[in-house]
């Protein structure tokens, strides 16, 4: 059995065939570890970010994520042109290996490749060149012909020139091996694309085929190092980045990181947020590196969508292109790394109302095939912002409210249970120091003082007593759990709410939380630090439904067709889906229809956050417009959701859009007990 | 230039029940929730923005007890270089009152500019700033609603009745009552408040600043606070623009204007 390779380098030529091998590998190792050396400064120059918690975690996420791809095919064809060059890349790592060892003179792989089972691999990586070789073509296609307009803003000439590089190592090896195939009469295995190479080969013509057998293998090897370069100067950085993004991805969702990791009190801290980019996370600074530019994550985003000034995609590339700027490949052309940077990157780079525009749904982060973080990024910017007094002015007086009166209406503390006897919901118990009660109703700001969200409360009290549960509110001792503070960037009035609501709690013994609102759900989840037992209501009135204690009576009206909104914060950053669709399906004879966008697809409501206090003046339509022309689109003319943001949204946006004759919102919790 | 800036803690009153205590001369205070009086906020942000632009000191000084001592490390927060707090004791206070212990602290300070609230919205009386520079022998300008620093001057725009603005050059030192709207009070964050208890907080009681008991006699007296009485309700008038004119000029009449 002959090795073509060592046949290459063989003969007259074999001693400076080696030579040249080593040559071209440390010349281009060298400029490798020249280049990768800025991109390794940067990340650690980055913050802590503790990532090797969870292991087994880690790497089955490793597996199911990085190796099978399975988010490649939520965009179908893409997903398919993606796997398929991923795993010829995976493949053909080994070839790419023998073909370099044997020039060095080291053929480690050789025994190998001269086994059975190489022979075979020798089939499977000719079958994997085809597989390549065909995506690239595809997706050159795809660019040049379909140019989906997710790709807009992205390093298309990048694009080109690497797939072009990659088909260009398919050839070369194709026609390597034919040309050896045809010299020595040798095939090892079954080998359709060098089969295929033979056809564009001058079979009898000895001379020429051995400078093509000698060519193909040289330009192979000098493509492979050319390629190898270019990965961390271009996007296809996540070549080499992907996978450890992928391994050290947040595991948490909905959570946000804490002001500096390995900080126990914030307020021995300098300052807060990111200003600059070394204030960023090195898996944050990772993130950048590991984009592809796809631009999933901008063709799901809802800010984007209706027009306002965010794409999280080209968030993510300004601030790689600032990185990169900052942190340059040739060390002279680092002007400004030290002393005052001439455009700063939070504010200029990075726009205010880009960051005001984002109402932390999730959709971005659910998308994306290799797991970049963007809440976190832009929470941490907002902090900065904050801190710095550039928020909007419209957030001094809810934020002072919030810190006086623990609501964001400026409401007095000593009313928050009014609700109660305003929406006649009868005896309910409010809690006091040392009292015990099975479920604690954490009822939060808006369906304490908003009227329209205070029906939620009252139905889930309604509820509640139905079931003959034993049950209590805090009243004027509750306050708003922080939830939109923290995501506003007001760290520090959220540590000091955590502070004072973690207190209350502790002086009362309950089973389990039951919450109106999914982003108090979420905060007492996630963002604080006792391991409560919390629930949204759907959680907990599925389960009674469950358990037998309530069954829905009354039918819903066959006339009416229902389709649910997923909130944000209950859908697809606790993967609450199921439950609120089984307890609406409890409802005797509901017709319920899906939204082409629905559960971890959903598309936001407009938001529970900033979007409450501040307008982004550049917006073509609102977000709940455009959710409920979604929702006509199915035919339903009743839209349910399961958070009071979404509900005060939806109300206003079918007023404000004349849709009051078509189509109607309403509450689950209230749906769910008007069947009684 | 060196500026200071009279400041004071109140209670937020929106949307509060309140209620009288038994005395009868006083609101029941335990249960509300204190701030910074809001026109005091803007007096801050008008006194950084000028040390910003031209250097100098700003010094906040309240009167007040230990709790009062929040809006204080609020205006070092937002830039005040230092802070002067004059605990009255169990001292009763009134506007003249406040007047004369703020002159005596400021009198013994390096000032250039004096700014204060045009009023707090717990006694709204609106007195103590121009009290002040009576007490300090000062020009002043009250309901400021705009301010240059001019050459050793300053051009003020005072808002006057009926929506009229005047603009005027004062001599400095003097003293400004500044009307809200005057500018954005800039945000300050939980942990600059925190961080700003590293900034010098003077304390003083009132015999350090030489008063003696006897000095100290409030001018006011009050008598009985009342919540205003309940008066009877409007009357929503329906019906087509015809209809509600002719009922609008009827109701005019009973009630003696003639048109």
């Amino acid at each position: 059995m002959v090795s073509f390779p060592a046949l290459v380098l063989q003969g007259a030529c074999g001693i400076s065939g080696h030579m040249v091998m080593w040559v071209i590998a440390i010349v281009a190792l060298t400029v490798f570890a020249f280049i990768i050396r800025s991109r390794i400064d940067l990340l650690l120059a980055g913050q802590k970010d503790p990532r090797f918690s969870n292991l087994k975690q880690r790497f089955r996420d490793l597996v199911e994520y990085g190796f099978i791809q399975k988010r490649q095919p939520r965009y179908l064809w893409a997903g398919v042109i993606h796997i398929m060059i991923f795993w010829g890349f995976v493949v053909l790592g080994l070839r790419s290996l023998d073909l370099v060892t044997e020039g060095l003179g080291f053929p480690i792989f050789r025994p190998f490749m001269h086994s059975p089972l190489g022979v075979f691999y020798n089939s499977v990586k000719d079958v994997f060149e085809l597989i390549v070789l065909i995506a690239c073509i595809w997706a050159i296609l795809r660019r040049a012909i379909v140019k989906p307009k997710r790709y807009e803003g992205s390093h298309t000439l990048e694009a080109y020139v690497v797939l072009g590089l990659i088909g260009f190592l398919m050839m070369t090896d194709m026609l390597f091996e034919g040309s050896g195939i045809l010299l020595t009469g040798e095939a090892q295995g079954w080998l359709p694309a060098a089969w295929i190479g033979t056809l564009f080969l001058p079979e009898n013509n000895p001379g020429v085929l051995s400078v093509i057998f000698r060519a193909t293998y040289w330009l192979h090897i000098l493509a492979f190092f050319v390629f190898l370069n270019l990965l961390p100067l271009f996007k296809h950085f996540h070549i080499i980045t992907a996978l450890p993004n992928v391994f050290f991805r947040k595991q948490n969702k909905g959570e946000i990181k804490p002001a500096r990791y390995g900080v126990d009190d914030i307020f021995e801290l300098e300052t807060l947020g990111v200003e600059k980019i070394e204030d960023f996370t090195w898996k944050h600074i990772l993130d950048l590196y590991t984009c592809t530019e796809c631009g999933r994550c901008t063709d799901n985003c809802p800010a984007n969508a209706i027009g306002r000034p965010l794409s999280p995609k080209e968030l993510t590339i300004k601030l790689r292109d600032h990185a990169y700027k900052k942190y340059p490949i040739l060390p002279s052309s680092a002007a400004n790394k030290q002393g005052e940077e001439p455009v700063p990157m939070v504010g200029g780079i990075i726009g205010l109302d880009e960051l005001w525009s984002c109402t932390t749904c999730g959709a971005c982060e659910e998308e994306c095939p290799v797991f970049i973080e963007y809440i976190d990024k832009i929470i941490d910017m907002r902090r900065h912002v904050l801190e710095t007094s550039q928020n909007p002015k419209t957030f001094n007086q809810i934020l002072m409210f919030v810190e006086k009166t623990g609501n964001p209406f400026g409401k007095p503390a000593a009313k928050r249970a009014d609700w109660v006897k305003e929406q006649e919901a009868g005896d309910v118990k409010i809690l006091k120091e040392g009292d015990r009660v099975d479920v604690l109703y954490y009822v939060d700001g808006y369906a304490s003082f908003d009227p329209q969200s205070q029906k939620i409360a009252a139905a889930i009290v309604k509820g509640l007593k139905l079931a003959g549960m034993d049950f209590g509110i805090l009243g004027k001792r509750e306050k708003d759990t922080g939830h939109q503070v923290r995501r506003m960037g007001e760290e520090g009035l959220f540590q000091v709410l955590v502070e004072e609501n973690t207190e209350t709690l502790s002086s009362i013994d309950f089973k389990w939380i039951v919450t109106t609102d999914p982003h108090a759900y979420n905060a007492l989840k996630k963002d604080y630090p006792e391991p409560y037992k919390v629930f949204h209501y759907t959680q907990f009135f599925l389960s009674l439904v469950e358990t037998g204690h309530l069954r829905p009576q009354r039918s819903a009206d066959r006339s009416d067709l229902y389709t649910y909104h997923d909130p944000c914060y209950l859908g697809r950053h606790n993967g609450i889906y199921d439950e609120p669709r089984r307890l609406l399906q409890s409802i005797p004879e509901l017709r319920l229809v899906e939204m082409a966008k629905s559960r971890d697809r959903s598309f936001c409501c407009g938001g529970g956050d900033v979007m409450l206090w501040h307008e982004i003046e550049q917006e073509e339509m609102r977000m709940a417009e455009k959710r409920v022309r979604m929702a006509l689109d199915t035919g339903a003319n009743v839209m349910v959701t399961a958070c009071p943001f979404c509900l005060i949204h939806f109300e206003d946006a079918i007023k404000t859009g004349g849709f009051e004759d078509r189509i109607r919102v309403v509450d689950l919790m209230e749906l769910f007990m008007s069947a009684f | 230039m060196n500026i200071i800036v009279c400041v004071k803690r109140v209670p937020l009153t929106q949307e509060v029940d309140l209620e009288i205590d038994d005395t009868g001369k006083k609101i029941k205070e335990d249960a509300l929730a204190y701030v910074i009086n809001d026109w005091d906020n803007y007096a801050i942000e008008a006194a950084v923005q000028f040390q910003e632009a031209l250097g100098g000191e700003v010094t906040a000084v309240t009167i007040g007890n230990e709790d009062d001592e929040e809006v204080l490390r609020r205006a070092l927060a937002m830039g005040a270089d230092r802070a002067v707090r004059i605990d009255p004791g169990d001292l009763a206070l009134d506007g003249y009152l406040n007047a004369r212990i703020l002159a005596k602290t400021i009198s013994e300070l390096d000032y250039d500019l004096i700014l204060t609230g045009v009023q707090s919205e717990d006694q709204n009386t609106g007195m103590v700033g121009i009290m002040l520079a009576e007490q300090l022998g000062l020009a002043h300008a009250a309901v400021t609603n705009g301010v240059e620093s001019d050459d050793g001057a300053a051009k003020v725009r005072v808002e006057l009745e009926g929506g009229i603005d005047e603009v005027s050059r004062i001599q400095l030192p003097a003293l400004l009552t500044i009307q809200t709207g005057i500018n954005e009070p800039r945000y300050v964050s939980i942990m600059g408040i925190r961080k700003a208890k590293k900034k010098e907080l003077k304390v003083m009681s009132l015999e350090d600043l030489g008063f003696a008991p006897e000095d100290l006699t409030p001018q006011t007296r009050i008598e009985e606070v009342f919540l205003p009485p309940e008066t009877e309700g409007a009357e929503m008038i329906e019906g087509d623009p015809g209809t509600t004119a002719e009922t609008i000029i009827r109701i005019m009449g009973e009630k003696g204007v003639t048109v």
